[in-house]
């Protein structure tokens, strides 16, 4: 049986605790409205990193597992980044054209400014 | 199972083969979620200041922060059931697969509170409108269609016609030699009804006044999103309060134009729905384990990977949680 691996003691308990805290800190972070948007991005997509490696590490076991798990995981993890990655010229920066189509809106809206001269 | 094997020949990795297939899977599952959260990350940089906002979108952090804390819970549960199956305390293992069980009944709650919000303010993917246009017509499309109905609910097609009813002939009848009469009273005022809420409900500008504005000619001011607004809202209100029209229109919902609305909403349920999905599968696999009349060690690997499959589905809303909530 391969669960000699019990004989690794972990505090469970703190792991939950680490994940509680966590947990509020990221609620916290959007209560206190950061000034900068990106600021409270990379504040709560941090913790949720976090989050996961402690989930992964400890819950999951991946500390004491053999050298399998690189195999398995890495390809699977490069890909994650990679598609966002991949995508990200064509529609996140959407370089070509920063206008919603949708956004005759802005021209019906009074008030609202039109940033940019209708075609 | 391999416990009562020796091991000395053993071959291939050191960990039961149901534990590398379900680590297999799992590499499976980070690529199908990789493919909604990656291109929800990706809509969301690509539409900018437009992307609607946690207002408009009816995001409750508090209902997402509960969610993440129930499924942390349920986490840390079969985490200490697992360790107790492996030290063959088994009924300490079967209570806190139960609380396990019970903890995703309650986040599956309270994602269905969360849906039901969504549905009734119209957060429907395809039927949000993105612009004032849109809502307009869509307001107006959802009160046509209400009148409609109310209309043929009270005034049927050809019920006032006295050849296929019979309960104006037998009125017909006692009220004798007045028949004609009396069936054209009551196609009157049926008549009288459809032109009624025709008048009152109807967004479009009536029939009679466009001759007049063509002799005028000047061109209207066209009406205004506010208008509508404050006309659809009266009508729903006070069929709500005084059921003037039986009701018919109190389940109008007016939804504000929010540009890119439809890929929030899309990107909304699918990634949640999934989840979703992921935590009953979950559910059903503690529930094959705590159906046993009685648990032995032979269940110590199906607890252990249920307990993986159930950590990733924690894992999985950890991000979920600030992208959909926070971000």
């Amino acid at each position: 049986m391969s669960h000699d691996d019990h004989g690794h003691n972990v505090p469970y308990h703190l792991i939950f605790v680490a994940l509680i805290v966590c947990t509020a800190l990221s609620w916290v972070a959007d209560t206190i409205q950061f000034n900068n948007h990106i600021l409270l991005i990379a504040v709560v997509m941090s913790i949720a990193v976090a989050k996961a490696l402690f989930v992964m590490t400890y819950f999951m076991h991946l500390k004491f597992e053999g050298n399998w798990k690189l195999v398995l995981l890495a390809p699977t993890a490069i890909l994650a980044v990679g598609l966002p990655l991949a995508l990200m010229p064509d529609i996140g920066v959407a370089y070509y054209q920063n206008r919603a189509p949708q956004s005759q809106y802005l021209e019906h809206t009074p008030g609202a400014e039109v940033t940019e001269e209708a075609h | 199972m391999s416990h009562a094997q020796p091991s000395a020949v053993k071959m291939g990795l050191p960990i039961p083969n149901s534990k590398l297939a379900l680590w297999l899977f799992l590499g499976t599952e980070i690529m199908f979620f990789t493919a909604f959260i990656g291109t929800y990350i990706v809509f969301r940089l690509g539409c900018g200041d437009l992307w609607p906002t946690q207002k408009e979108t009816h995001i409750e952090i508090e209902l997402g922060g509960v969610n993440t804390f129930v499924l942390i819970v349920s986490s840390y549960c079969v985490v200490v059931a697992h360790e107790a199956m492996s030290k063959k305390s088994f009924a300490k293992a079967r209570k806190y697969l139960w609380i396990t069980m019970a903890l995703a009944v309650v986040f599956l709650g309270i994602k269905s509170v969360e849906y039901y919000g969504k549905y009734t303010h119209g957060l429907i993917p395809g039927l949000i409108p993105e612009n004032t246009t849109q809502a307009i017509q869509k307001a107006s499309n959802d009160v046509e269609q209400a009148a409609t109905a109310y209309i043929s609910s009270v005034a049927p097609e050809g019920a006032f016609d006295p050849n296929n009813n019979p309960t104006l002939q037998k009125v017909a009848g006692q009220v004798e030699g007045d028949y004609a009469k009396y069936a054209v009273a009551i196609a009157d005022q049926a008549a009288n009804l459809k032109e009624h809420v025709r008048e009152n409900v109807s967004l479009d500008i009536p029939l009679a006044d466009i001759a007049a504005i063509r002799a005028s000619g000047e061109t209207p001011e066209p009406i205004t999103i506010e208008q509508v607004k404050a006309r659809v809202m009266s009508l729903m209100e006070t069929d709500v309060e005084e059921p003037r029209y039986d009701g018919a229109f109190s389940g109008i919902h007016w939804t504000d134009a929010m540009t890119y609305g439809n890929l929030f909403a899309s990107a909304y349920f699918l990634m949640t729905g999934f989840h979703a999905v992921h935590v009953l599968v979950g559910m059903y696999l503690f529930w094959i384990v705590l159906k046993q009349p009685k648990l032995d060690e032979t269940w110590t690997d199906f607890v252990e990977n249920s307990g993986l499959y159930w950590h990733f589905v924690d894992l999985v809303w950890i991000f979920l949680f600030p992208l959909l909530y926070i971000v």
